[in-house]
């Protein structure tokens, strides 16, 4: 059986720490001898962690880029990989980290120097996904056919994602985290986020930088913080504070009807110290501690099947260097030499748009891709539909003309015609659009990938002697 | 059918006997309505504390159904549903259904299966005996453009117990072949109706025109496109010698089983000569709607055509 | 040599021992196609008579395969008892039929004579034989085997559960293995036929039921029946196997064309003997099936119930712990409706035990044959009643992989039920612990697939 091996790497640039890991994905054929291929991830394995740093910073507002490069040197030499190995892989720059005024340039430069093919990344929803494939919460879910929430709370932001039989069911995500207060050695107070002080004008709780904040005053901020967090996965009733701590960008998260939350996996920094208490309630100079007390407390563990995490701190870099890369289906159109292609943003059809184009109505097609490529200052777009598992061969060929005519006209001569098609008929799509095309631009038509509106989507160099494309799906979104 | 004025009068009368129950219960008569209306699994006190009237519109609702006017027959019922009614974990029972298209959580009437899946099962084998045994429509054959032949099988019979004459013509079919259709082709098509019928009619119309177009686009040349009646895979063999054709694809239906009776297969040859051992073609199984879908095994199998013309070679000479 | 008779005024003659057996057979599409049959009932009958007077002496004599050429006839011959052959060499057909007929014949008896019975002499005797023959005989012989528990006692009637997949996703497998263990099944096997045969694909199927084996402490043995050089490529990268399996042939030809030959089995005997999960001593696995060897032409012109015999000759001297033919697998051009599969069933039952072999069926049939579940059915019930060692079960009698209807997980238990028949003792007292079964009866918590799940989720 054919099997191959790519070289990933995960990179987390969070708010107060930034750590990367290396894993090996492996590939391979799952299709018999007489069917057609079926390329599938097996399997991903851990090979190397760092250690966890603190994120260096130049000052409150930037992100010192030197010290970042040096640490992920120092970790390819630590691990043995050389940059030219790593085949796959995301950079993600999550928390208060992605508010920096240099995040998208320090991410940018990151990806480009980690590796050919490693993505960049960014965006709250996304963060809290990935923090929950990385914690095992998704397979969990998977496994058990179970309604499970994974809280990764981390220095800036709670990403919550919940998952139904490993389907993403919900996501969002808080400015709730140990780092929402930092307080000196003795214990002034040093820092307040201004979710911090929402939650204590609140409630009344006497919090101020400068002043020395008493145990019960931080106690009580903690239990209100716990509190938003219950709220949001259903416990009692949503108050308006939810709201108001809502990290921007984030989507508000709405509980799925039916089946409720029955399990609960905690990740991020402040997880490690719920699942094993922190004796110095000040241990990082900040209120993470007491904020896991104020968890371990709280209904959390009475209400719910809390479950040990098997990844807590680095969760989201084990998501983001594991989980980030699938591959295409296995039946595809393609013209070689275009790869890898990054960032290319997503055009996802509505439904009522694509039934539409299935019934012959393409007339809207040609004004919405001028808008969306203006939208974007983007001349490269991806169009995404869901098209239809066993289409009749002249619905599909009317289809592919309409689309191709109409992007053809808008689309820059140079630039290839692409569709993600979620069933599994890009291979004929691809061939008929072709035909149309008639050699004179490009197509790629990929499919089995799920895609949506406001997605960009990375495209690597094929493998597995050119039956599959790796596909990185991702956000960017800075705060 | 009954009529619905029927059905009430049914149902009030039951509606009379559940009442007469209640103080004598082994009441015979009360116990065959009750059984008719499909409620022996249900217990009588249950419906102590509705309103007689509520009483009457559930039998008259249930009876309705006994007696076939709903549901209305527009939507198939779903069949996949678990029959187990109280598992030990039925999150895990759900998870292990979608897991697998084998017919667990079936549950059981004492030893036996509940009617529902003997019935499922039945009608799956229906549909796979009616596979077997249908002919493709004339007027499919027509619309696609296939030249008509049949292999030395009289009937279906004779194809089902002689392998040896499904892989054959006789002299005029032979003569018919040659003098119809273009020779010296880099790809000869060929559709068969082998084991499946309804392999081909559910597939054929999308395969054909993808492979034909696909292979144009390469500027590879195309055959006058042959339906083999009562065909076996090795009749392309007879059909490659007759033409002189570099490659013959064969789409053929495939032995139906119970999960789908329209399954498609294509046998592609190169340089196939009768009396060549297996091994040397290539196959692309499992084409249908929940396999791989005819239109993109088309084009698959456009790839597959070309690769097979550069390396002059398929089956287990092209796996090297 | 060849052989004459008389009948209704007709002269039959035939050209030697070879023909006369093909033509003596019960009619079967698979020697029409092979063009070895009785071209009509009277000359079938004629060959009947002409078999039924024969010496088994001349069965001896002329193998159906040379044997010069072909190592099955040479593993018949050679391996035969002569004290015992000597002793009834002068035996006709029909004598041996009455003998294995008599009160007074005893298993043991039978035991006895079969070490000096070729596959010639076994495949013409029950060429003599009604189905109620068989069945009778078959009922008097028990042949046992063990490997981590033994098959084939009197009373028992074991099952072969075959959880197979479309993909071999092994939670999918997992969860028809639940559900066959359920309603009782899976006490002479956990044996899955995988669509991909490589040595990872087996070894994570093997390492999965070696760990629902263990973990739920199930008395029973697993297999994964690839080819035989890729299961023992798994045994030697050490994968836990109790049981290597390989489909045969009756002839040298058959094999190889299956892509095996005695040195095969024999290397892969030897391999179980030091790195097998299973003491033993019995660890091999063989399926058959009338018609394979006319499949790949590696019949010898011989007839297919001959032909089949030759395989548990072939079988015998491997001591395998099960073997059963798949007797409807093959299609209608060798076994064309439900009465020549019923046939054949009772025959290779019938044949295999006269040989010594602990054989179970596979009482299957596929949708392009004549038949239905109601003759599967029938062939199941006749064969308990024969003693067969087992049968097999899948989920309602659909295996959504081979694409063909065996008996349903439901069959087992109620064949059992009707003919007071019960599971391997150490499985059952499993089922009694499991919460299953209760005085050889499934009790109300069968067909639960889930009660196998760790508890406290």
């Amino acid at each position: 059986m054919e099997q191959s091996r790519m070289l990933s790497v995960g990179i987390d640039i969070g708010t107060s720490t930034t750590s990367v890991i290396f894993s090996h994905l492996f590939v391979e054929n799952t299709a018999g001898y007489f069917s057609v291929p079926a390329v599938r991830i097996i399997d991903k394995k851990v090979f190397y962690r760092s250690p966890v740093y603190t994120t260096p910073l130049l000052d409150a507002s930037l992100i010192d880029g030197k010290a970042l490069a040096k640490i992920i040197e120092s970790e390819y030499a630590g691990a043995g990989v050389a940059f030219s190995e790593v085949q796959t892989g995301a950079v993600i720059i999550t928390g208060e980290s992605a508010r920096k005024e240099n995040a998208r340039m320090i991410l940018e430069e990151m990806s480009g120097f980690a590796g050919d093919f490693v993505v960049s990344t960014a965006g709250p929803d996304l963060e809290s996904v990935i923090a929950g494939q990385g914690s095992g919460a998704q397979r969990y879910s998977e496994e058990n056919s179970a309604v499970v929430a994974n809280l990764d709370i981390g220095g800036g932001t709670t990403n919550i994602v919940i998952f139904d039989s490993g389907e993403i069911v919900a996501k969002g995500c808080l400015d709730i985290g140990g780092r929402q207060v930092t307080l000196s050695d003795d214990g002034q107070v040093t820092y307040v986020s201004p979710s911090a002080e929402k939650i204590a004008a609140f409630f009344h709780i006497p919090i101020e930088v400068g002043a020395y904040a008493s145990e019960e005053a931080l106690d009580r901020l903690c239990d209100a913080m716990s509190a938003i967090l219950e709220e949001i996965i259903g416990i009692g009733d949503r108050s308006a504070l939810a709201d108001a701590v809502r990290t921007k960008g984030s989507t508000d998260l709405a509980l799925p009807a039916g089946r409720p939350v029955r399990h609960i996996f905690f990740s991020g920094g402040v997880a490690k110290c719920i699942y094993s208490p922190e004796h110095d309630r000040h241990a990082y100079g900040d209120i993470g501690v007491i904020l896991a007390e104020a968890i371990r407390r709280s209904r959390f563990f009475t209400t719910y099947h809390v479950v040990q995490a098997e990844e807590t701190i680095r969760a989201t870099v084990i998501g983001a260097g594991t989980y980030t890369t699938s591959v295409s289906g296995s039946t595809i159109t393609y013209r070689e030499g275009l790869f890898p292609m990054k960032n290319v943003p997503v055009l996802a059809l509505t439904e009522r748009e694509e039934s539409a184009l299935w019934n012959g109505d393409a007339a809207f097609l040609e004004e919405k891709v001028r808008w969306f490529l203006k939208q974007n200052d983007s001349t490269q777009m991806v169009l995404a539909i869901k098209g239809r598992s066993d289409p009749d061969y002249t619905d599909l060929k009317r289809l592919a003309y309409d689309l191709a005519t109409a992007m053809d006209r808008v689309l820059d001569p140079s630039v290839p015609l692409i569709v993600i098609v979620r069933e599994d008929i890009a291979k004929a799509l691809g061939q008929i659009l072709r035909q149309i095309l008639g050699g004179r631009r490009a197509v790629i038509a990929v499919d089995e990938i799920r895609v949506e509106q406001n997605n960009f989507v990375d495209f690597g160099n094929p493998i597995m002697n050119g039956l599959v494309i790796p596909v990185v799906v991702k956000t960017l979104i800075f705060g | 059918m009954l009529s619905s004025e029927e059905i009430a009068r049914i149902a009030d009368e039951i509606t009379s006997l559940f009442e007469m129950r209640k103080t004598a219960p082994s009441n015979e008569p009360a116990q065959a309505a009750y059984h008719a209306a499909g409620r022996e699994n249900q217990p009588a006190a249950k419906s102590e504390g509705g309103s007689i009237l509520q009483q009457k519109e559930e039998e008259k609702k249930q009876l309705e159904q006994v007696a076939g006017s709903i549901p209305e027959a527009d939507t198939e019922p779903d069949r996949r549903q678990p029959l187990l009614t109280d598992p030990a974990d039925p999150d895990a029972l759900r998870r292990m259904m979608s897991k697998t298209t084998a017919r667990i959580g079936v549950s059981h009437a004492g030893p036996r299966l509940k009617t529902q899946t003997m019935l499922k099962l039945r009608m799956d084998h229906a549909a796979a005996r009616d596979a077997v045994m249908m002919d493709v429509s004339e007027a499919l054959i027509d619309r696609l453009g296939l030249l008509f032949t049949k292999t030395r099988c009289e009937d279906k019979n004779t194809y089902l117990t002689r392998p040896d004459l499904g892989r054959d013509f006789d002299d005029e079919t032979r003569k018919l072949i040659s003098e119809s259709c273009k020779h010296d082709v880099d790809v000869q098509l060929i559709v068969s109706d082998g084991l499946s019928s309804s392999a081909i009619e559910a597939n054929a119309e999308r395969i054909l025109p993808v492979i034909t177009e696909g292979l144009k686009e390469r500027g590879i040349s195309v055959g006058t496109p042959i339906f083999v009646k009562y065909g076996r895979v090795a009749a392309q063999d007879r059909i490659s010698e007759l033409l002189n054709a570099t490659i013959v694809c064969s789409l053929i239906g495939e032995r139906p089983g119970l999960a789908t009776a329209e399954s498609m297969s294509a046998y592609i040859s190169y340089k196939a000569t009768v009396g060549m051992p297996e091994a040397r073609r290539t196959v692309v199984s499992n084409i249908h709607k929940d396999g791989v879908p005819a239109v993109e095994a088309g084009a698959y199998i456009v790839d597959l055509l070309a690769l097979i013309l550069e390396k002059k070679a398929s089956g287990v000479e092209l796996q090297k | 040599m060849s052989y004459q008779t008389i009948l209704a005024g007709q002269k039959y003659t035939f050209e030697n021992v070879k023909e006369v057996l093909a033509k003596a057979g019960e009619h079967k599409s698979g020697d029409v196609l092979a063009g070895v049959a009785a071209s009509s009932d009277m000359e079938r009958v004629a060959a009947k008579e002409v078999l039924a007077s024969m010496p088994l002496k001349d069965l001896y004599e002329n193998p159906v395969a040379p044997y010069e050429e072909d190592e099955v006839t040479r593993m018949n011959i050679d391996g035969l008892n002569r004290t015992i052959y000597g002793q009834i060499q002068n035996m006709t057909v029909s004598d041996l039929r009455e003998w294995l007929m008599d009160y007074a014949t005893t298993n043991e008896d039978i035991y006895r004579i079969s070490k000096g019975l070729t596959a010639e002499m076994v495949a013409a005797v029950c060429k003599l034989m009604t189905n109620l023959d068989l069945i009778y005989v078959s009922s008097k012989i028990r042949v046992t085997a063990h490997c981590n528990t033994t098959v084939g006692e009197r009373g028992i009637m074991g099952t072969r559960l075959q959880p197979n997949h479309t993909t071999d996703n092994v939670e999918g497998i997992t969860a028809s293995l639940f559900e066959g263990l359920s309603y009782g099944c899976g006490d002479v096997l956990i044996g899955l036929n995988p669509v991909n045969d490589t040595v990872s694909s087996l070894a994570e199927v093997l390492k999965r039921f070696d760990e629902v084996k263990n973990s739920l402490e199930i008395p029973t043995q697993i297999c994964v029946l690839g080819h035989i050089t890729t299961q023992i490529e798994a045994v030697r990268q050490g994968a836990p196997c109790d049981m290597i399996f390989q489909s045969i042939a009756g002839s040298e030809k058959g094999n190889r064309a299956f892509g095996f030959g005695k040195e095969t089995v024999e290397e892969a005997l030897a391999l179980l003997q030091v790195h097998g999960t299973a003491p033993g001593p019995n660890v091999l696995y063989f399926e058959t099936g009338q018609g394979s060897e006319l499949s790949s032409d590696a019949h010898w012109g011989a007839d297919q119930v001959t032909m089949e015999a030759r395989c548990y000759a072939f079988a015998r001297p491997f001591h395998p712990f099960m073997v059963n033919t798949v007797v409807g697998f093959i299609g209608p051009e060798y076994l064309y409706d439900s009465k020549q599969v019923i046939r054949a069933g009772l025959e290779d039952h019938f044949m295999a035990k006269l040989s010594g072999i602990p054989m179970g069926c596979d009482c299957c049939y596929t949708n392009h044959m004549m038949a239905d579940q109601n003759d599967i059915e029938n062939l199941a019930l006749l064969l308990g009643a024969a003693g067969v060692n087992y049968i097999l079960g899948v989920p309602t009698s659909d295996d959504i992989m081979l694409n063909y209807q065996t008996n349903a997980y439901h069959d087992i238990g109620t064949i059992r039920e009707i003919l007071g028949l019960r599971p391997i003792p150490a499985f059952e007292r499993w089922l009694e612990k499991m919460g299953i079964m209760e005085n050889g009866r499934l009790t109300k918590y069968a067909g639960d697939p889930t009660i196998f799940l760790q508890k406290g989720r």
